[in-house]
């Protein structure tokens, strides 16, 4: 759809013609196509068919995947445990980056010690940091166990399903706080200091400038946030689960995308994985579209 | 490769041709090896193959390392999908079912006997054959088998009074209790990470308990599993129950059970027979190994195997097949066999191999290397001893694993758990004999 004529832009001024926009686009389009688009069809394809891993049989069975999905206990399990770990991931994320992000605001002295201090775990691959992750909280050798457990706090991530759920959560925030940290720092520091400084004269302190007008001007950055951290829940904290629990105790950290890669990397039920990957994604597009319906309403996006 | 190394070789391989002369113009035909052996185990891989392809200048094997089982196996089925297979595969034990009926294998049997080899299949030890055939033949080589038993530390059974741990289940259970109250050990024992194999699989067999109906699987797909009917229940119970008294202690993620038992913790460890070699490395305790419990008044019968074979792909020229027929000859060699049990803790394959270790008097000097041949020996199978021909039994053994941890963290009893279990795995039954009516 073209822009309407009295908005001048970026989009209009810069390009005339469609040849040039198309070549430069096709690099990504064909990224896209061969990482996401083909196999998505493989994916949707494969959804409906009973298959050997061979190839050797195959049954199309219309919507049978689906069904059995909707009836197992282990599905409605993932579903729950996914909204309860993407849910709690995304509060944490935001909250402990905003702290972090406006403590480093206000830093006058070393403030890029802070910041690379901060951005640190975003350098380490997932596995490892869920490995590291299983291993402090280990309640038999890990150090922070000890202290969990000298503080008179039972834990045992291995038969509690709340401990474990908290472990996953906490190593899946930890490792996203960084990426969520920049954003909202470069965020506070694009605020234009008048602004904060009117405030200022005008009697308010640092946390209610912080919360008035901070936190306001910030809302394009958070939502923005907000969706990459579902997002990052739903695809990307695989290594992560795979490290720490590989999905238990008896089911309690088995979200949804460690659900696919079991079914369909280990068990080789390919029409279930399959089903349930066209699912995860219908999912996430739900929630972004309802996302950008709802809260991009009341986002502030000039400043 | 660096320049260096690269004319380094290429001169090499210059005085070679010169040296050997005409005949060794002719290429041997090379197979390719996919296994899932690593770290020590694949350094013995290694020298196998190196030793065969010393043993002859017409056939070369190339072993690569695919990762762990499960990568092999999907990288196989990516491989035979993109019609680009190897030659031979190594399939864990729980892919035989798919491998059998995926038509992408030729039966190892079929394919040796149709060949001037001649390999006595009667001498396999029963439940390892047993296992890996269908109608009475081998679908695959046997390689890498192992069978659970039971390792102990002698001082901590000493230091509370016994001698060594008890035969029936009944009386290991007070021994554990006792260690535990006489401060031996923190903890009994340190539940493997395969513990469905050795608690639940294997128990069954050893006391001779039907895991599922027609015979566990072998006599037809429309097999379905009643393990919640049996002693199975009661043993998850116990379980749970030594859990909750500290006697049973989990390592959990970041952690091995082996070291649990290995650094004294925990008084036994229940596991394969191929954990030999790193307990011998790691154990600075004075420690032993002895056959798996039984249930009071049941007359034991043999454990069954874990581990891998190896699969044939189908679709390969003739000359490669003979040139993975003279690999598996060679595999199955009394020497060969009995030099793998060495290197590896795996058992022997065929009685020749045993009977050669024997005399030998190896087992003399590692007595406790000898346990799981004989467990696996004892007695003659029974059709629930033989082995498990189940359809995806990897899903239905996590599904399995899933409800007994919903035991071990308390929101089930084991009844439940294992009713939904059964339930569970049979669903996953129905749904691979839809899948394959009429092939088995």
């Amino acid at each position: 759809m073209a822009a309407p004529l009295h908005e001048p832009g970026l989009k209009q001024s810069h390009f005339k013609g469609v040849r040039l926009p198309a070549l430069l686009l096709l690099p990504q389009l064909l990224i896209l196509l061969f990482f996401f688009f083909i196999p998505a069809v493989r994916a949707l394809m494969g959804a409906f068919l009973l298959s050997d891993p061979f190839g050797a049989t195959v049954h199309f069975v219309w919507f049978d995947n689906f069904i059995a999905l909707f009836h197992s206990e282990s599905y409605r399990n993932s579903v729950r445990v996914t909204i309860v770990f993407t849910l709690a991931q995304n509060v944490i994320t935001i909250l402990i980056a905003g702290v972090l992000a406006f403590a480093t605001d206000r830093v006058v002295r070393g403030q890029s010690v802070y910041k690379g201090v901060v951005l640190l775990p975003y350098a380490i691959a997932p596995a490892i940091a869920g490995v590291l992750w299983a291993f402090l909280f280990n309640p038999a050798v890990g150090p922070v166990a000890f202290f969990i457990k000298s503080l008179g706090f039972a834990w045992d991530p291995n038969l509690n399903g709340s401990d474990a759920m908290l472990l996953v959560v906490f190593a899946a925030s930890w490792k996203h706080i960084c990426y969520n940290y920049i954003f909202l720092l470069a965020g506070l520091l694009a605020i234009p200091g008048s602004l904060l400084e009117a405030a200022a004269v005008d009697g308010a302190g640092p946390i209610k400038r912080f919360f008035q007008i901070s936190v306001p001007l910030l809302g394009p950055t958070i939502f923005f946030l907000t969706t990459m951290n579902f997002v990052y829940g739903f695809f990307e904290t695989f290594a992560i689960i795979d490290a720490v629990t590989h999905g238990g105790p008896a089911g309690a950290t088995n979200i949804l995308v460690y659900k696919v890669y079991q079914d369909g990397f280990i068990n080789l039920d390919l029409g279930s994985s399959a089903a349930q990957s066209v699912l995860l994604m219908t999912f996430a597009l739900i929630l972004t579209l309802v996302q950008f319906k709802h809260v991009e309403r009341r986002v502030n996006y000039t400043i | 490769m660096t320049l260096h190394s690269f004319r380094v070789k290429a001169a090499a391989s210059v005085l070679a041709l010169c040296l050997s002369g005409a005949s060794a113009l002719a290429q041997p035909v090379e197979v390719q090896w996919w296994h899932a052996m690593n770290g020590v185990n694949g350094e013995r891989v290694d020298d196998l193959v190196k030793m065969f392809n010393e043993s002859t200048d017409k056939y070369k094997v190339v072993a690569v390392n695919k990762g762990n089982y499960d990568e092999v196996i999907n990288g196989t089925i990516a491989a035979y999908r993109a019609k680009r297979p190897p030659h031979i595969v190594q399939i864990y034990e729980r892919g035989f079912m798919t491998m059998l009926l995926s038509d992408a294998v030729v039966p190892v049997q079929e394919l040796m006997d149709k060949s001037e080899v001649k390999i006595d299949w009667s001498d396999f030890i029963k439940p390892v054959a047993g296992f890996y055939s269908y109608k009475g033949k081998l679908a695959a080589m046997p390689f890498n088998s192992s069978s659970p038993i039971l390792y102990y530390n002698k001082d901590q059974f000493q230091k509370a009074g016994f001698d060594k741990p008890a035969e029936t289940w009944g009386e290991f259970e007070k021994q554990l209790y006792a260690i535990k109250k006489a401060g031996a050990a923190e903890c009994g024992t340190a539940l493997a990470t395969d513990y469905h194999w050795s608690m639940i699989e294997n128990y069954s067999a050893i006391n001779d308990l039907p895991y599922a109906t027609k015979s566990n699987g072998y006599d037809g797909l429309d097999t379905e599993f009643v393990y919640n009917k049996t002693l199975v229940v009661p043993q998850v119970a116990r379980m749970k129950k030594w859990l909750d008294d500290g006697v049973l202690q989990i390592a959990g993620q970041g952690f091995s059970p082996e070291q649990l038992f290995t650094s004294g913790k925990c008084a036994t460890y229940f596991a394969s027979t191929a954990a030999h070699s790193g307990i011998e490395r790691n154990a600075k305790i004075g420690w032993s190994a002895t056959f798996m419990p039984w249930e009071e008044g049941k007359q034991p019968k043999n454990s069954t195997i874990g581990g891998a074979a190896l699969w044939v792909i189908k679709g390969h020229k003739a000359d490669e097949q003979q040139a993975i027929v003279a690999f598996f000859d060679f595999l199955a060699k009394p020497e060969t066999q009995l030099w793998w049990h060495k290197a590896t803790g795996y058992v022997p394959l065929t009685n020749k191999a045993y009977e050669l270790a024997k005399a030998e008097g190896y087992y003399k000097q590692s007595p406790t290397r000898e346990i799981a041949v004989l467990q696996l020996n004892r007695g003659t199978p029974t059709a629930n001893s033989l082995g498990f021909h189940f359809g995806n039994f990897t899903q239905s053994m996590f599904a399995q694993r899933e409800e007994v941890e919903a035991v071990f963290t308390g929101s089930k009893n084991a009844q439940q758990a294992m009713d939904d279990a059964t339930k569970r795995g049979n669903e996953i039954l129905r749904q691979y004999e839809r899948l394959n009516k009429g092939k088995y």
